[in-house]
């Protein structure tokens, strides 16, 4: 879809290598691997932990113009779903094409419903949705 | 604290960073900026987690 993934840890990309060499799970890693040894990127997007010196998970999409467009950010022992990123990255390319609508919560992809706000839809969002 | 500091936030630009990453694809180490994404028109997606060997 045109975007880059980076993955981004306070380790260094040499133990990147490592540890996609030795982790099984990994073996089919395409993906870039981001070093963010002294934790300055992870502090310009708040997931920096003081006391840890650690990155929370978090997961951010950054639209080609340089606009940060989502942010989503887990505690520690919490992992990700890969479909509810998806979801969220096809909402933003879409609505990237198409500022004036609105993605509700039951859209999945392109052609799915979604809501054009104005005087019409005040307290009728239900109907909206359900035409 | 200087502005550099500043956690970018939401519908906000995000200023320039550089990321020394390992590319998996050409089994290299390369420097990947914010400005090079813009400039190929690319969507940039983050994915900070802990620490390698731990899951992601």
């Amino acid at each position: 879809m045109g975007a880059t993934l980076i993955t981004v840890s306070t380790d260094t990309e040499f133990t990147h290598l490592a540890w996609k060499r030795d982790e099984k799970e990994l073996a089919d890693v395409k993906y870039l691997m981001g070093s963010d040894v002294n934790g300055k990127v992870s502090r310009l997007f708040g997931v920096w932990d003081e006391d840890s010196g650690l990155a929370l998970r978090g997961t951010f999409i950054i639209a080609p113009d340089g606009t940060l467009f989502n942010a989503e950010v887990n505690f520690f022992n919490m992992g990700r779903n890969v479909d509810e990123l998806m979801r969220k990255f096809k909402a933003n390319i879409y609505l990237a094409k198409k500022a004036d609508e609105g993605c509700p919560s039951k859209w999945k992809e392109e052609g799915d419903k979604t809501l054009r706000p104005g005087p019409e839809m005040v307290g009728k969002v239900h109907e909206a949705l359900n035409d | 604290m200087s502005e550099s500091c500043e956690t970018v936030k939401m519908g906000h630009s995000v200023p320039d960073f550089t990321l020394n990453c390992y590319d998996p694809k050409a089994h290299d180490f390369r420097p990947v900026t914010l400005a090079e994404q813009k400039k190929a028109g690319k969507w940039t997606i983050l994915f900070f987690y802990p620490a390698d060997f731990t899951f992601v």
